[in-house]
């Protein structure tokens, strides 16, 4: 399964939810193929779903979907049981699991290349819904459940170890400006200022 | 911590605006944890480690929840590169209030707290972090007060550290 390929058929599907994205290839692809103001992309390992946790509490009424890679999450596994404690309906969480660590450009393994098993650590953590799916139809099925449905999802998607993000051109927009995109959609969606204070 | 300090302090966060507090419980500032959860108009949120309650209080400041962090000064160093990534680079506010463990004027220092609390701050202002620090009662809600301002100012994480009669 390719990482590109799932998000092709995920962006399609975005209309108001909020998509909180991690680092390395899969910021180059989601930004490529989404240019939707409820992206934050957040470029930092290790911090997307501590984002989105924070996000789907404070906006239940908004579906919050997660972008993680097994790299960042296992440097944020204390996530898991504030994750499973938790339970926010609202929230899919997606880990595109490659089993390296890509960015590196040596391709070092991850612990996911050797015995850990992100969905069970996350059921173990509570997290009733983790499961892990190795196809494209199979992540299609939970990809479509985890958009229809309210309730806490945790998808684990094995991908293939690909680089076809360095190929694509790097986004320009930066971290402020991209901020800022994402709030002022919010507060126009929402209707309420989010950032305080005036000139 | 006097129960009259502790209900200050939340009744000051409150009057600032904060809505929204997650946490990694310490000993000094402890008395305002069941004050945060008495209160329906705070949401609380307790966590394993404090870059997650540094990750999920910027989330949720994102998402329109004025928000704050509660914990202990190792916090700082734990949480300092959710700070550096979250909170400078991509510039988020947020308040941090931080039991300033080992400083001089905290009654309970020791061996065991002074290093830490030696190299607080100069951690916060190597992030250019801004700080205040509260030794007393005085002034304490027209500081937490502009210390919020602060923060929706500059879009950043200000620290409120206490100690002396706090850490009581």
């Amino acid at each position: 399964m390719n990482r590109y390929d799932c998000f092709e058929f995920l962006v399609p599907s975005m209309t108001d939810q909020l998509v909180v994205g991690s680092l390395s290839g899969q910021r180059v692809e989601w930004g490529h193929l989404s240019g939707h103001p409820g992206n934050l992309l957040v470029a930092s390992m290790g911090a997307a779903l501590g984002i989105g946790i924070g996000l789907a509490l404070v906006l239940p009424h908004r579906k919050v979907i997660v972008l993680e890679s097994d790299g960042s999450l296992l440097l944020s596994l204390y996530n898991l049981p504030t994750l499973g404690n938790l339970n926010p309906s609202n929230l899919a969480v997606f880990v595109f699991d490659n089993e390296v660590y890509s960015g590196t450009r040596i391709s070092e393994p991850s612990a996911t290349a050797g015995k850990t098993d992100l969905a069970s650590v996350a059921r173990s953590c509570g997290v009733e819904r983790a499961i892990t799916v190795r196809d494209l139809e199979s992540f299609k099925q939970e990809a479509t459940k985890a958009l229809q449905e309210n309730v806490l999802r945790f998808v684990v998607c094995k991908v293939d170890k690909t680089t076809g993000h360095r190929q694509i051109q790097r986004p320009t927009e930066d971290l402020w400006e991209h901020k800022y995109r994402f709030v002022r959609y919010l507060e126009k969606t929402e209707g309420k200022q989010i950032f305080m204070g005036r000139g | 911590m006097e129960a009259e300090l502790a209900a200050r302090i939340v009744g000051g966060l409150k009057e600032a605006g904060i809505s929204f507090v997650s946490y990694l419980p310490e000993t000094r500032l402890s008395e305002i944890v069941p004050l945060f959860r008495e209160d329906p108009s705070f949401m609380v949120v307790p966590v394993a480690n404090e870059s997650e309650a540094i990750s999920i209080s910027a989330g949720a400041s994102l998402g329109g929840r004025p928000a704050a962090v509660y914990m202990e000064g190792s916090g700082v160093y734990v949480g300092s590169y959710n700070l550096l990534v979250l909170g400078k680079r991509l510039g988020v506010p947020m308040l941090l209030i931080v039991a300033y463990y080992g400083s001089v004027l905290d009654t309970r220092n020791s061996f065991l707290y002074a290093m830490p609390g030696i190299h607080l701050i100069p951690i916060l202002k190597s992030l250019d972090i801004q700080h205040e620090v509260f030794e007393n009662g005085a002034s304490l809600e027209t500081k937490i007060k502009g210390a919020v301002k602060m923060m929706h100012a500059i879009k950043q994480p200000v620290a409120l550290l206490f100690t002396g009669e706090f850490t009581i």
